[in-house]
């Protein structure tokens, strides 16, 4: 696993590199600066994004898992990972305006209370879409059908499970905007932080399709088993994330 | 012959053993004293990275003096600090292989060029024959970083290097023996 532990070690140094330079150049703008600063940051920001969300995570791992029955639709799993960049973005900055300017106080704590709640509302949601996901694929079988029934509902609620939980890297841009009284900069941030996120969260999916379409004879003989076998993982996913969520509480 | 069914069960092992990424860095300062191959002195300093401690000076500096007195440091310990005890302080000290409670004592906070620093002592001699000590939360929401030129060691040579713990990565110190 060394190959594993010096890739998790390169990834940490980068944002460690990265949220250094991002705090630095959004402490250094001034009148003169502002644009030309500003563009950096969201460019940084947007490197951020695709590097913070390299590191291993849920909602990479729910498109993975997703798209193991979903072989040869590209396009989708490109939609996908934006979609969940995009709730996390919108969750993100729900959070942080409303935890700084509703309640007012206790920002980490409040955070860390909420943040547990929204991984449990979408720990039971991505279990919801596995009893789906594996509900459907055994009607199939029975029906004998071809597997084109739609499937845009569950997508959209793949990604909204995933994507509902906040991403403290997000938050931490945008309430260090806020304290520094840069509004506008830390939405925008965020919005750039999170383009980046999704590229990388597509990129899960794209590889998921990639590999199981090369590993034809292991996945690809039966739709109903691929889309069991997907269930089952996501299933897995979501109670592991709903028992570690009330360990840590 | 690509064996792509090993590298997809090892894509899904990997996008799946981990669940969260470093979201506070934390800079890692030991300074250690080592009289008659004995640690006399350990201080450990933790820097933490400008953005989450703007988010903490918010809550710690409840008199917003950029202070840390004794109440709000008492505070800080309390709800903040203490709750690293269950993952040792991310600090795992091991003699001849087996892990040694950490016990942090004379626990302060203070704010310096917008940072919040932690310092806290060990106060615990520990023979440094095959003593080493690493640095890192394996929950990986934290990320300690420990650089050569952080440590401050007094009567032994420092060792830093990087340690492959399967499925997180730790900075280790060992110290050595200086040559006469």
């Amino acid at each position: 696993m060394e190959l594993y532990s010096q890739f998790i070690k390169q990834l940490t140094l980068w944002q460690y590199e990265l949220n250094s330079y991002i705090s630095t150049t959004i402490r250094s703008i001034n009148d003169e600066n502002t644009l030309s600063s500003s563009l950096l940051i969201l460019a940084i920001a947007f490197v951020y994004g695709l590097v913070h969300a390299a590191g291993p995570g849920h909602g990479k791992a729910l498109v993975a898992f997703y798209f193991t029955s979903n072989k040869n639709d590209y396009k989708k799993a490109f939609k996908m990972g934006y979609m969940i960049s995009i709730f996390h973005a919108i969750s993100a900055l729900l959070f942080t305006f409303g935890i700084f300017f509703i309640l007012k106080s206790m920002f980490r704590q409040n955070f860390n209370e909420l943040s547990q709640i929204a991984i449990q509302i979408s720990a039971v949601m991505i279990i919801f879409v596995a009893i789906y996901l594996i509900v459907h694929a055994i009607k199939e079988r029975n029906l004998k059908e071809k597997s084109e029934v739609p499937r845009s509902k569950s997508e959209t609620a793949v990604a909204f499970s995933a994507g509902v939980v906040p991403c403290p890297g997000v938050m931490t841009i945008v309430l260090f905007c806020i304290v520094l009284k840069q509004y506008l900069l830390g939405i925008l941030a965020a919005l750039s932080m999170s383009i980046g996120m999704g590229l990388t969260i597509s990129l899960a999916g794209i590889l998921s399709i990639a590999l199981n379409k090369k590993a034809s004879g292991f996945l690809q003989t039966k739709t109903y088993m691929l889309e069991i076998f997907g269930g089952v993982l996501i299933l897995l996913l979501g109670l592991f994330l709903l028992s570690s969520s009330f360990n840590i509480l | 012959m690509i064996n792509y069914k090993k590298i997809l069960f090892i894509y899904f092992l990997f996008i799946s053993t981990l669940f969260s990424h470093p979201h506070t860095f934390i800079d890692v300062y030991p300074t250690i004293e080592v009289k008659n191959a004995k640690t006399e002195t350990i201080h450990f300093e933790w820097v933490l990275d400008d953005m989450s401690s703007s988010m903490l000076i918010m809550e710690y500096d409840q008199n917003g003096d950029n202070v840390i007195d004794k109440d709000e440091n008492y505070f800080i310990y309390k709800n903040y600090f203490s709750i690293y005890e269950t993952s040792n302080f991310y600090t795992e000290i091991k003699i001849n292989d087996k892990v040694q409670t950490v016990e942090p004592k004379n626990f302060r906070t203070t704010i310096k060029d917008n940072r919040i620093h932690y310092s806290f002592d060990i106060e615990k001699n520990y023979e440094t024959k095959n003593l080493t000590i690493d640095f890192a939360d394996k929950d990986f929401f934290h990320a300690m970083i420990l650089k050569k030129e952080f440590v401050n060691i007094k009567g032994a040579k420092a060792v830093v290097n990087g340690v492959d713990n399967d499925f997180y990565f730790a900075y280790r110190l060992e110290l050595k023996e200086l040559v006469k």
